[in-house]
């Protein structure tokens, strides 16, 4: 059939655009070993400077681009000498952190001072189009293409056979060995760091005029779709990223000409969970390549726990359960009440990510599976809804468990990186899946909460209901800690190779730890589908995913209290700074920026 | 838990909501404060753009109406609280609304997870959620405090295949949806009547809202060789689409539904939109009197910027809010059943709103049949493109 032609040429030509914010994050994760989450803002603030490059100061293409890369360098120059320099010593999730932290205050800005309205971005390039197959293609995908293979390529000499690059390459083997042969490392980082945004600023101008469309939400998009085709790759690996974009262009064009368009991201984030699974280190990793990441300890922070007294403890606890007998406003309640429902959920995450190492960015999909059982089984199978809500935590440990089960043997950022491809999966099938999930209408009218008959729909009825749930849970999670199952998963996330030879079973306490964690979200899930009483794919997000690992890593990563501490903040804080509306998701982001160059180990230290 | 504990655990929350209750009915009646409103919307995040729009629309009509006198000698504000059109900050700020005795009526939210969510809140407090870009065919059996001002896709998707089929006389469609409880219900409502009409489906296709590649969907719809493409799209990726189908050469009829009626489609699909056919409820160019003061003022308060359907649809909904808050007075519950007894109130969307009962909406949505040509938006000629 002719049509395939096609499809495989569209592949290309998307798969081109993917490219260059691959490379970007490619050259970043060589050197840093970090995934910069940051990358997608560059390319949004890139796509921005060419608006006022373009429509304001006219200026021809070449110029366009030079301006455009400079100005994008020099932004990778500040966020590497302010936002990430300073972490260099702290835990590894530090920096990735900083980079969201970063990415906020990036996409804020922007849409404070362009607004948020879509802008026309016009492609300085003559609008012709060649046939090719039964499609055209025109100057700007040659244009593109050359952009991604030239710098793909350039790339590869660079760090093959310059000085530089050597010094680059040294350090991304070794940072301290290169540091004691006399490598400026701060000067390769600078380097590094102001080559990937000046490709990922011009990235951002091509897509814009690719699509004569640019806004200000296109960031964490166009991270996402970079971070699936750097790591299918070959994470760190730049003509990798190139040939991972391709196939994931592709991927996603034929599974769109077999299945339809609805399906388009579920095979893209397949590709990548394939990928992770047959050759975790991406398709293009070298057989000897050294592990990934450090294997021991990879993501937590060498500190002492703050250990808060139990009378302490006992006086918070009864301090919150008698709070709805004093006049508070139901507002401040139903604000707590939503610190509790993310409390049952940074338990699960500090459980999976902090006490057994496996960092999850895709924790909202226990979440979905949790929320859509509970309110299925109370809407169609008339179960009461303290069951239910039982059952959305049951199925959430069973379902996500066995999701997240081919992820166990992936290490560090990995771990992170097929979480998030897992989440995105679950969403997609919610959203296909229509003879159950009823696909894009959502769910709606769930019943409320009800206790033995009793329906809980008051603020604070909802609000002892969800503290009972989340205090039961984490005195539960407190004391399996404290277990010898608890000293067995902390064996393993500190050296996986060591608790084998001691004979532990990896996959085992993983999935252990899933289990419980998986119920935890899960309740949470169903809490929040009787609360909310309508659902949809979109309820539960990647923005939930990452604000619960925002939590987790706050609090102190396996820490209880921590977790509840870190989610009364971050639900609390923005609606401490509601009042600066526009603003407060700016402030929100200098505030996590500061947090984690201050204390990286979170406010009570890691257990 | 001890039964102990359960017993007061249910006697305490009694007595609480008890005590609520009778701390949010305490109303203040002091005249001199604005009449205030609660809007919950989007001003971060992803559909940023859109509450920027509705504060645009607000704004002015709120001018308006205090050039006009107030409510009744007062003035009428609205207090914006940021939702990010997010489910979890809708209901607290529900929670918010509902417990501030100044807020006579809630409008929002955005979108329908968020508003939807909230809506039980809002019903059991008895203050009107007034939901006016919410289609979503359940949004007001939350109950009798929901109302919209939203045209139901119901009423809106058959004036849309009545264009396409009966007047431009297409008759083998492919249909591209957004894909979310908006597109899907109108994809529904659109196939229905398309198929009423005559017409053959050749193949529907649902993209994600964050979808920006169209290629390979594209090359889908030309193989089912349509004579026309009807777009149930936001103005940004209808202008994609139109754009990317005649890059690959698709040639087709393309017919858009309402969503996509703003200034900012022909900026972003450029040479690309010309001709593309949209049925819309809001065309400034339509003499009618209400649309042209709209316009007029719009234009002088905001430096010349053409006003879009979504600042129409905020405009409209200050203006209902008004009329019933002039009614109802600041009571809620009056409020509530003012809605009932407003008639004829002056609408941009509707020319006059009444609302029907049963459906808590508004009927009647008429549709200007447009095209555009030379880059501008014009009532169709009866001429084939």
């Amino acid at each position: 059939m002719s049509s395939w032609l096609d499809y495989t040429i569209n592949g290309l030509i998307v798969g081109n655009v993917y490219a260059l914010v691959a490379v970007g994050l490619a050259l970043i994760f060589g050197v840093s070993r970090l995934i910069n989450f940051a990358q997608g803002s560059i390319y949004l603030v890139g796509a921005y400077i060419g608006w006022v490059a373009v429509v304001q100061l006219h200026t021809p293409l070449p110029l366009t681009i030079i301006v455009v890369a400079v100005a994008a360098a020099l932004v990778g120059l500040i966020i590497e000498r302010f936002g990430l320099r300073p972490l260099q010593n702290s835990v590894r999730i530090a920096p990735l952190l900083a980079t969201i932290g970063i990415s906020f205050v990036l996409d804020q800005l922007v849409m404070l001072t362009f607004s948020p309205n879509p802008r026309a971005l016009p492609s300085q390039l003559p609008d012709v189009r060649f046939q090719v197959g039964g499609g055209t293609i025109g100057p700007l995908d040659l244009l593109i293409a050359g952009v991604g293979l030239t710098s793909a390529i350039l790339l590869f000499v660079f760090l093959r056979y310059s000085k530089l690059g050597w010094a680059v390459r040294a350090t991304a083997q070794d940072r301290d060995a290169a540091m004691q042969m006399g490598v400026d490392v701060n000067r390769v980082n600078q380097a590094v760091f102001g080559i990937a945004a000046a490709l990922g600023g011009v990235s951002g101008l091509l897509v814009g005029m690719y699509y004569n469309q640019i806004d200000t939400a296109m960031s964490l998009q166009a991270t996402l779709k970079g971070v699936v085709a750097e790591v299918a790759g070959g994470a760190g690996n730049v003509p990798g990223a190139v040939i991972g974009s391709l196939l994931l262009g592709l991927v996603e064009s034929y599974g769109v000409a077999v299945f339809g368009t609805s399906y388009r991201n579920l095979f893209a984030f397949l590709l990548l969970v394939l990928v992770l699974v047959l050759r975790p280190n991406g398709l293009f990793a070298s057989a000897r390549q050294a592990p990934p990441e450090p294997l021991t300890g990879t993501f937590i922070a060498p500190s002492r726990p703050v250990r808060i007294p139990r009378w302490a403890l006992l006086v918070a606890a009864a301090a919150f359960a008698i709070l709805p007998l004093f006049p508070v406003s139901f507002y401040v309640l139903q604000t707590l009440i939503n610190a509790w429902l993310l409390g049952m959920l940074a338990l699960s995450l500090t459980l999976v990510a902090g006490t057994i190492g496996q960092v999850s960015l895709g924790h909202a999909a226990l979440l979905a599976i949790g929320a859509y059982t509970s309110a299925l089984l109370s809407l169609t199978f008339a179960v009461p809804v303290g069951l239910a809500v039982i059952g959305g935590g049951l199925m959430s440990a069973a379902l996500g468990t066995a999701l997240i089960s081919p992820s166990f043997r992936l290490r560090g950022h990995y771990v992170s990186i097929a979480t998030l491809a897992i989440g995105e999966i679950v969403s997609l099938v919610i959203l296909n899946w229509e003879s159950v999930t009823r696909g894009p209408i959502g769910i709606s009218g769930i019943p409320p909460l009800s206790l033995f008959g009793h329906e809980l729909v008051s603020p604070t009825s909802i609000y002892w209901f969800s503290f009972v749930v989340m205090v039961v849970l984490a005195l539960l999670q407190g004391r399996l800690l404290g277990s010898h199952l608890g000293r067995s998963f902390r064996a393993i996330r500190d050296d996986d190779i060591a608790a084998r030879a001691y004979g532990l079973s990896l996959n085992r306490y993983k999935s252990l730890a899933f289990i419980f964690g998986g119920f935890a979200a899960g309740v949470s899930g169903g809490v929040a589908a009787h609360l909310y009483s309508y659902i949809n794919h979109e309820t539960f997000n990647t923005q939930q995913s990452i604000l619960a690992l925002t939590v987790v890593i706050l609090g102190g990563l396996g820490n209880v209290v921590g977790a509840i501490v870190g989610s009364v903040a971050l639900v609390g804080l923005p609606e401490v700074f509601r009042i600066a509306a526009e603003y407060r998701i700016l402030i929100y982001g200098i505030v996590l920026l500061l947090l984690v160059r201050f204390r990286p180990q979170g406010l009570l230290g890691t257990m | 838990m001890s039964n102990i504990d359960r017993r007061t655990l249910v006697k305490g929350s009694l007595a609480v909501m008890m005590a609520g209750a009778a701390f949010s009915r305490g109303a203040f009646a002091d005249t001199s404060e604005p009449i205030l409103l609660g809007v919950s919307g989007p001003l971060t995040g992803p559909n940023a753009q859109y509450g920027t729009q509705w504060k645009q629309g607000f704004d002015l009509a709120l001018d308006e109406i205090l050039a006009a006198g107030g409510i009744n000698g007062r003035k009428l504000a609205y207090n914006f609280e940021d939702s990010q059109s997010d489910p979890r900050q809708s209901v607290a700020i529900a929670q918010k609304f509902v417990s501030d005795p100044r807020i006579v009526m809630e409008l929002g939210d955005f979108s329908s997870p968020a508003s939807m969510a909230a809506s039980p809140i809002y019903q059991r407090a008895g203050l009107v959620q007034f939901g006016f870009t919410n289609s979503h065919p359940d949004f007001t059996k939350g109950g009798d405090f929901m109302w919209s001002t939203s045209v139901s896709q119901a009423d809106e998707q058959p004036l849309l295949a009545a264009y396409a089929v009966k007047r431009l006389g297409l008759k083998k469609l492919a249909v591209l949806h957004l894909n979310t409880d908006w597109g899907r219900t109108s994809r529904d409502y659109f196939v229905k009547a398309a198929k009423e009409y005559g017409a053959e489906i050749a193949v529907t296709e649902g993209y994600i809202a964050e979808e920006r590649d169209f290629r390979s969907t594209l090359v889908r719809v030309r193989d089912s060789s349509p004579d026309g493409l009807i777009l149930i799209s936001y103005y940004s990726d209808g202008a994609l689409i139109a754009r990317q189908a005649r890059q690959v050469g698709l040639k087709q009829v393309i017919c858009a539904a309402s969503s996509v009626y703003s200034p900012k489609f022909l900026e972003l699909g450029g040479d690309a939109v010309e001709d593309v056919h949209v049925g819309t409820r809001y065309f400034p160019e339509d003499p009618r009197p209400e649309v042209q003061k709209f316009i007029a003022g719009f234009k002088k308060k905001y430096n010349g910027i053409e006003p879009d359907a979504f600042n129409a649809y905020a405009y409209d909904a200050m203006n209902m809010a008004a009329a019933v808050v002039k009614i109802g007075g600041t009571d809620r519950r009056a409020i509530r059943d003012a809605f009932a007894k407003v008639k004829d109130v002056s609408s941009v969307i509707f020319g006059t709103a009444t609302f029907d009962v049963e459906s808590r909406r508004v009927k009647g949505a008429m549709n200007a049949e447009l095209v555009v040509r030379k880059g501008q938006f014009a009532l169709w000629d009866g001429k084939p493109t």
